[in-house]
């Protein structure tokens, strides 16, 4: 077995300067990567830099009208955080659904996000929640939508030298939520995820937002179920004919944690649970 | 890399590869073999160990991870009052079968304990959802937290 040496630097100046080079990976929490590397331990393992000694990147911060989150908090960070649980609540559900105790307190928000996984469970969240991501080199720094930053499962628009370091969210305390479902609660990545976000006045949707995970080679905003709930009172009729309408939005395949038909099926039950949750006045249920 | 940890209290210095699985720098290198290697994929448990307190699978960790923090595995449990509570109700509760699973099992539990003292069997279970027993003594397990939760938070009183 063949390793080469492992970078550990201890500024985020230092880890932009070492990503010029071509050959090294980024490593945050590793609940992914060494999943993936476990599988060829037998050739060599490209060089990577670990980023745990980077205190900045760790950092959940209020600033004017947002909430920064370093890439490098970890979901139990993220679970723990009372600031994210006022205002960020589908992203907290969504934390505390995933993985294990274990997972939860090595896994990063910026690593699901490198991740690019369709069924990476923070990213619905970070959709309706109207994200954005700082992406940094050792020359530049862009702030991108969290909607623009995928490309198709796995692929991105981060380029080469470029780390994910912060994900900004505005704040805004309309009610939301995050519906999962996989093959078992714990451990299992996501067969459907459905995350929402309303502004609701007087019982009427203002303005509504809903992503879909795993039903798209990348997380999907439901722009024809958002265009129909907006103006409508919250009603069982409302809530059965946006179900509707999501299921045929959701464009999935077959793979080996579910079938297109399932998915397609399901996407409209979360939806409806969503829904009816929020017009019963539990937000954010599970 | 040089790696200076703090090892079950005692301060260590090793030269190893950073990017060495910290269950392989235990294992193989440091001789400790309580911690178990089960699916080497963070799904299974067996080789979760306490970093700063925090129950993790050692199976993602790299070595290079861990310099300059502190790590509990269960050969160091005793010196941990949750897990050594932990340690005799297993016993007592009859919580182990072929014991595989038990190292991990104690550390997580540990970890829970140092937090939360009062706990709901389902509770114990989310927490313990991250630890998969294939003899699959569940129901003992969960007693065996629960029991030592009580006497943790008897002992507390006296």
């Amino acid at each position: 077995m063949i390793r080469s040496e492992t970078i550990v630097p201890r500024s985020l100046a230092d880890a932009l300067r070492v990503l010029i080079r071509r050959d090294v990976i980024p490593i945050a929490g590793g609940t992914d990567i060494l999943v993936k590397l476990h599988d060829r331990i037998d050739r060599p393992w490209p060089q990577l830099i670990v980023l745990d000694n980077i205190k900045q990147l760790k950092k959940i911060d209020v600033g004017r009208g947002h909430i920064d989150i370093g890439a490098m908090a970890t979901f139990t960070d993220i679970e723990r955080s009372k600031i994210l649980s006022k205002y960020a609540m589908p992203l907290v559900t969504a934390v505390s659904l995933a993985g294990s105790v274990q997972i939860r307190n090595r896994a990063t928000i910026g690593g699901n996000i490198a991740n690019a996984s369709p069924a990476g469970d923070t990213i619905p969240p970070l959709f309706v929640l109207d994200a954005q991501i700082e992406l940094r080199s050792a020359k530049s720094v862009r702030l991108v939508k969290i909607a623009d930053f995928f490309n198709g499962p796995g692929k991105t628009i981060l380029k080469s030298g470029e780390l994910i370091t912060k994900i900004r969210i505005p704040l805004s305390d309309y009610p939301g939520f995050f519906l999962r479902l996989g093959t078992r609660k714990a451990l299992a990545i996501s067969k459907v995820s459905v995350a929402g976000r309303f502004k609701i006045t007087s019982n009427s949707i203002a303005e509504a937002r809903v992503a879909l995970g795993a039903v798209a080679p990348t997380v999907i905003r439901a722009a024809k179920t958002e265009k129909f709930l907006n103006g409508k009172t919250l009603d069982e009729a409302t809530i059965e004919k946006a179900a509707e309408i999501v299921r045929d939005e959701a464009r999935p395949i077959d793979d080996i944690r579910s079938s297109a038909e399932y998915r397609k099926n399901m996407v409209g039950v979360l939806l409806k649970r969503g829904l009816r949750g929020l017009m019963n006045g539990f937000v954010n249920a599970d | 890399m040089k790696l200076t940890f703090k090892l079950n209290g005692k301060k260590t210095l090793i030269d190893a590869p950073g990017n060495m699985r910290l269950i392989d720098l235990l294992r193989e290198r440091l001789e400790l073999t309580g911690t178990k290697e089960g699916c080497g994929k963070g799904e299974c448990g067996a080789c979760t160990v306490l970093l700063d307190n925090q129950a993790v699978c050692s199976c993602l960790v790299l070595s290079a991870q861990i310099d300059g923090r502190s790590l509990i595995t269960i050969e160091g449990a005793e010196k941990m009052k949750e897990a050594e509570a932990l340690r005799t109700a297993f016993a007592e509760t009859g919580a182990i079968q072929c014991g595989f699973c038990t190292p991990g099992m104690i550390l997580s539990a540990a970890a829970l304990l140092r937090t939360h003292r009062k706990l709901s069997a389902a509770q114990i279970k989310r927490h313990l959802a991250g630890n998969l027993c294939r003899c699959t003594g569940y129901s003992k397990i969960i007693e065996a937290v629960e029991a030592a939760a009580i006497k943790l938070k008897n002992g507390k009183r006296k």
